[in-house]
């Protein structure tokens, strides 16, 4: 188990490695100087002396090696650069950002898998019957409605014309814990919507799947009571590809933080990130991109480590 | 006596297969097949039997050149297989065709019956327009189907008749060498004879060489003329079938003749104990010392090679005590 | 079964098709200029002019939906082409190269994945500016990876498969192998991908247009006007309606038309309905229960219900087994054995209900119970104390992820045992080296003779009275079947007065370890009697005909039996084996014969049995 954990942990520093050798090179093998582009806004060609200047600042005039060198070394300090706009350093406001988009995406996670578990397993043990239909049914209809629709029409409906909840914002934890969670559960359950249904999907075709295999029926034939069967040889078998599904939709969660944040004005990753974006502030850019695709590298280190805590024939592979 | 020059040729064949390293993890070679002798001459059934991971399978494809040898050499008719152009490999495969165990996989599903059977006729310029159908239609009587259901998908017919069209789908080339793997394993008891039967009739027939492969002893004393005994990739026991079916010499070709159920006699009580151990760590020595009732110490030191066993013409044994056992 | 399976995508698929016309038809239709401005009459609700009113710009609202459609449409299609073409060229070539062409290919595509598919378009959309242009070369470098995926997974297993061996053998050219061989075999589960990543596309382009970032105005999009109708939303909270919508509404029909095409295309892995294990007992008209030494099948009969009808798939079975005694049940596939057992087990598929019959058993208690009427509590208490049984396949009759002595102290905890430590003494009798470590090993850890013994001790761990045994060795190797069938003679005079049902096709296993046989086939009992008499003199030509196709004779020609067994839908009219049997004449082809008693030990299915010496 320790070494199948230390070699995935290898594996996912690798993978860091390569997700930051590849945002550096991008931006910096792509045709056309970026800091000709980032001055040349609205096609009109810019001014030598400030395309220049703005090269030097980046260190867009050293050797392409020195530059990787310096980027991988400020990487490992930690130090992600100035913003372009506004001088300020990068790091400091991942620090203060990230922590709020991982509540959100936890708290999202954990909503979708409350809900889908469980009724996956309801439905699965009566597909064809009428509970079956009516899940499978919204689910197919969740699956469909694009995350920052849901989240819009959520404030459409809930703030505006029920006035439920107020449309959105935060307030930090330590002020007011009770409107903090209820500010979070709005983004999160939107979230939640799309993800909970996919966790459905997968756990009520994986049961299903499971209740076909010789190992359940030898289970009955011990005498074994259904609800034994259903805890001790269906649901543990039906994980695996749960977690399958989980961590290739994981890409998605994250993206789709990024709209809902946007929605429900959530002051984490991506509103920094969408501000950098328009303003084409490179070193922002490449550092909050690097932060949430070593993220995403992580999180799929734990689904890894799941997979073995699941199935011994992975621990012992 | 044999012939100087059998039609297909294997010469102390050594196959690995590597099993994938994982992400630092290092590859280990696992030896499927190791220094393997077989001969099949022109006109000639050559059955091959052992349990699961004996090498049986790898070693049809490795005769048939689908897969390469990692030591040794594969002869066809005196030609060295890996000697040879692309080109003349192809004008080679012509003549070596191959039957499948499971005539549910060995069909395409989406190309119909008859397109399947021509295609060895198009792809090596048999015949061209109208005469590979006539020719499929031949096939198809030769294999007891009806030519009309050349237009038919695979799906449509049963297993026996599936593993007909995969017979009339390798005769196609018009072979001299056919390698037949568990060709009947797949099928009921009586569907099974019909097939067999088929095969004893195109033998005769045809003059075809047949490298039969199966764990049937049975159906493999009803169709060759030879046996090769195989234990985790290598030879125990190599001869004339009847032979060795009368008097089996290697401790395991007695284990297994004695392990197989007989509608005459009732089996031997346990003959053997354990189970074959995992290809991928095999005993030193002697591979099957750890289940032999025989093996005495220097079973583990010594790899025991084929010997021909004294007072036979073609009897070979792989074991250090075959003399004392036959005598 | 395929014509109900294309129709079930004629709906999604009509819509699918409505939307995509629309879409290429809004130039045609007549529609106000999606892009011309009205400032004066902005956020005014629907009219003549205006059926969906207009919006913050005073421009027309439906209009600018389906031009929008165009858009979202255009860049999802472009892109996923692009990316299709390029993930399978890629896919295919690694998975039929395998190796550096793998790593080339595959395993490079597969950098994409390392980065959230949303940030990796913001990160392209950095370097290149929003536009049209942007988000379709984003989509694809997006999707490539995905359908490489697919493409060489699919390869993968395609090119393992006999029939790509069967055409490199013929000395096929490769170019030939994958154009015509492996291409149209792995098309299905692409077309599926391809209509899902569709779905995707607009998705993603419709997100990236809501940030601003994609579609640059005027050009109508559907992201762009959620976004323009979010900041007047409190004035005109419909026009926030329409295009989401419209979004909704594609992408439903979209992922919709995806989930049937995966139905009709790709069946693996789809469910089959009902999965039966939560039983319900079948109603069954009610019969006496007499007293019986051990077990009596009688008159069992077992029907699917199709579409067409209900097909009967074991008619008219009837055994018995005695105390102490081994009967082998013995047939081909489709003989319907396996089933029978299952009945006696209450264990049968969903789909299969009896429909006639008893199955009468006396349990340890003394009391007699037909086991086809008797409730699911009682039957669960039964299973696995008075009756158990031993599947075929012991590597997936044990769950994987549970420890081998768990398994087996599952079945002395379900019918009251307090405490597991007789797993160990049990691991022993069946003869597993090393019970106590083998106790705590998994599944996959022991060899597949190994884990039958498990299975076996999980069996005879409450003392049965009945073991049913069903094609135990025939996933095992000849020598480690030897040592199966002597454990479970051992085992049957250890458990004294234990009987057996031994299920199985091999007929020289059943001379081995059965006092009695019974052969079935295509659903019937076709003769049951001593073993030694029946093989030595059977009275049905089936039986005969079975024994002398065993390659044991030395004949020079195996006595093969013409033709194959019917299948379930077109059973022969009268006696199901006639038109198979060399002494069938008149009647037999008319008038199913039952089964007749031949002595006082032996039954026959056949009208000229008094014939057959």
């Amino acid at each position: 188990m320790l070494a199948y954990a230390a070699r995935r942990l290898l594996l996912s520093a690798g993978l860091v490695w390569v997700v930051a050798s590849l945002v550096f090179l991008v931006i910096h093998l792509i045709p056309g100087d970026p800091a000709e582009l980032l001055l040349s806004q609205g096609g009109i060609a810019p001014d030598p002396a400030a395309v220049d200047e703005l090269r030097h600042r980046l260190g867009l005039n050293l050797p392409l090696w020195e530059q990787y060198a310096s980027y991988m070394g400020a990487l490992l300090r930690g130090d992600f650069g100035l913003s372009l706009l506004d001088e300020h350093p990068i790091a400091d406001e991942i620090a203060l950002r990230l922590p709020r988009t991982l509540e959100l995406i936890i708290a999202a996670a954990l909503i979708s898998l409350a809900f889908g578990m469980p009724l996956g397993v309801a439905a699965a043990l009566q597909a064809g019957g009428l509970l079956d239909r009516l899940l499978s049914g919204a689910a197919a209809l969740a699956l469909s409605i694009p995350v920052f629709v849901v989240g819009t029409l959520a404030v459409l409906v809930l703030a505006q014309e029920l006035k439920l909840v107020s449309a959105g914002g935060y307030v930090p934890f330590a002020r007011d814990p009770g409107r903090h969670i209820v500010l979070l559960l709005m983004p999160a359950g939107t979230i939640a919507v799309g993800l909970g249904a996919v966790v459905f999907r997968v756990m009520r075709s994986s049961v299903l799947e499971v209740l076909e295999r010789d190992h359940v029926r030898a289970a009955q034939a011990r005498g074994l009571s259904a609800a034994g069967i259903i805890r001790r040889h269906v649901v543990r078998n039906a994980l695996t590809p749960v977690v399958t599904v989980v961590a290739l939709h994981l890409g998605t969660l994250l993206g789709g933080t990024v709209l809902v944040e946007f929605v429900f004005n959530w002051p984490g990753l991506s509103g920094y990130l969408v501000r950098a974006v328009e303003a084409r502030d490179y070193p922002e850019v490449m550092g909050i991109v690097l932060v949430i695709s070593t993220l995403f590298v992580l999180l799929n280190f734990v689904v890894d480590l799941l997979y073995a805590v699941i199935d011994p024939r992975v621990r012992h592979a | 006596m044999r012939a100087a020059q059998p039609l297909a040729r294997a010469v102390g064949v050594t196959r690995a297969f590597y099993r994938r390293g994982r992400f630092l993890g290092r590859s280990v070679p696992v030896m499927a097949l190791r220094g393997v002798d077989v001969e099949v001459q022109r006109a000639e059934t050559v059955g091959v039997v052992g349990e699961s991971g004996c090498g049986k399978s790898t070693l049809g494809r490795v005769m048939l050149g689908l897969l390469a040898p990692t030591e040794g050499q594969v002869l066809f008719d005196g030609e060295d297989l890996a000697q040879q152009t692309q080109a003349h490999l192809r004008t080679l495969r012509r003549r070596m065709q191959m039957v499948f165990q499971d005539p549910y996989g060995s069909l395409d599903p989406r190309r119909t019956v008859g397109a399947q059977i021509g295609d060895g006729i198009v792809i090596h310029r048999l015949a061209a327009g109208v005469e590979v159908a006539e020719r499929v239609a031949l096939l198809l009587r030769q294999v007891g189907l009806n030519p009309a259901d050349a237009g038919r998908l695979p799906h449509e017919f049963s297993g026996g008749q599936r593993q007909r069209i995969a017979v009339a789908r390798a005769l196609a080339t018009a072979p001299e060498f056919i390698v037949a793997d568990e060709p009947v394993s797949a099928l009921d008891v009586s569907i099974q004879a019909q097939v067999v039967n088929l095969l004893a009739d195109l033998r005769a027939d045809l003059g075809l060489a047949l490298l039969f492969i199966s764990h049937d002893l049975h159906v493999v004393r009803h169709l060759c003329d030879r046996l090769v005994v195989m234990y985790l990739g290598r030879v125990m026991e190599e001869g004339p079938a009847s032979e060795i079916f009368a008097a089996p010499v290697h401790p395991y070709t007695r284990a297994l003749l004695a392990a197989t159920p007989s509608l005459r006699h009732r089996a031997a009580p346990v003959p053997l104990m354990g189970e074959v151990p995992s290809i991928a760590s095999p005993p030193t020595g002697c591979v099957f010392r750890t289940r032999c009732p025989m093996a005495q110490p220097d079973c583990a030191e010594t790899v025991p090679t084929l010997q021909t066993l004294k007072g036979t013409g073609d009897r070979r044994i792989a074991c250090l005590r075959a003399e004392e056992i036959a005598t | 079964m395929n014509g109900l399976r294309l129709r079930s995508l004629a709906v999604p698929g009509l819509l699918a098709a409505a939307i995509l016309l629309l879409a290429l038809a809004a130039p045609m239709l007549p529609l106000a200029d999606p892009v011309r401005q009205d400032v004066a009459r902005r956020l005014a609700g629907p009219s003549a002019a205006h059926l969906l009113g207009q919006d913050e710009y005073g421009r027309d609202v439906l209009s600018r939906i389906l031009w929008g459609a165009r858009v979202s449409l255009a860049v999802a299609f472009t892109a996923t082409a692009l990316a299709a073409t390029l993930g399978t060229a890629l896919g295919i070539l690694g998975g039929y190269f395998r190796g550096v062409i793998e790593l080339l290919t595959v395993r490079a595509a597969e950098i994409v994945l390392c980065f959230p598919p949303l940030l990796l378009a913001l990160l392209v959309v950095t370097l290149m500016g929003p536009g049209t242009g942007t988000l379709i070369f984003s989509l694809a470098i997006l999707f490539t990876p995905g359908f490489a995926r697919v493409a060489y997974a699919e390869t993968l297993s395609v090119r393992a498969l006999d029939y790509v061996t069967a055409q490199q053998a013929l000395g096929a050219p490769t170019r030939r192998i994958l154009a015509r061989t492996l291409l149209p075999n792995i098309a299905p589960p692409l077309i599926v991908q391809f209509s899902l990543t569709v779905a995707s596309a607009m998705v993603l382009e419709s997100g990236l247009s809501f940030l601003g970032l994609g579609v640059v105005p005027p050009s109508p999009s559907w992201g762009l006007m959620i976004r323009g109708a979010r900041t007047t939303m409190e004035q005109a909270p419909l026009l926030l309606l329409w295009p989401c919508l419209a979004l909704a509404g594609a992408v439903l029909v979209l992922n919709l038309l995806c989930d049937r095409l995966r139905d009709v295309l790709d069946p693996r892995g789809r469910s089959t309905g009902s999965p039966g294990f939560l039983r319900k007992l079948a109603a069954l008209p009610p019969a006496p229960v007499e007293s019986v030494p051990l077990l009596r099948v009688e008159g069992l009969t077992l029907q699917v219900k199709g579409r067409h009808g209900s097909v009967t798939l074991v008619r008219d079975a009837g055994f018995s087994v005695g105390r102490g005694e081994t009967v082998a049940v013995v047939g081909e596939s489709g003989s319907g054995k396996t089933l029978t057992v299952l009945a006696v087990m209450g264990l049968l598929p969903a789909a299969v209900v009896p429909v006639a019959g008893r199955i009468l058993f006396t349990g340890r208690d003394g009391h007699v119970r037909d086991l086809l009427r008797l409730p699911e509590a009682q039957m669960r208490a039964l299973r696995g104390r008075d009756l158990a049984m031993v599947f075929q396949d012991p590597s997936s009759s044990l769950n994987p992820l549970l420890r081998i002595g768990d398994q087996v102290a599952e079945s002395l905890r379900a019918h009251g045992a307090k405490s597991s430590e007789s797993v160990v003494p049990l691991l022993r009798q069946v003869g597993l080296p090393d019970p106590e470590r083998q106790a705590q090993a998994y599944p996959h850890e022991v060899s597949g003779g190994q884990r039958q013994r498990a299975m076996i001790a999980a069996a005879i761990a409450n003392h049965p009275r009945l073991l049913l045994a069903d094609e135990p060795t025939t996933a095992l190797d000849v020598t480690v079947q030897a040592q199966i069938l002597s454990l479970l003679t051992d085992l049957k005079r250890a458990e004294g007065g234990m009987g057996m049902v031994f299920v199985t096709h091999n007929l020289a296993v059943v001379s081995d370890i059965a006092d009695r046989v019974v052969v079935m086939y295509a659903g019937e009992v076709v003769e049951e009697g001593p073993v030694a008499d029946v093989f030595a003199a059977p009275r049905h030509p089936y039986t005969a005909a079975l024994l002398a196709s065993v390659p044991e004779g030395g004949a020079e020609r195996l006595a093969a039996i013409r033709g194959t067994v019917p299948q379930p839908l077109d059973m022969p009219a009268g006696c199901r084996f006639a038109p198979r049997c060399e002494r069938a004449i008149e009647i037999c082809r008319e008038v199913a014969p039952a089964l007749v008693e031949v002595s006082l030990v032996r039954r026959s299915r056949c009208v000229r049995w008094k014939e057959l010496v």
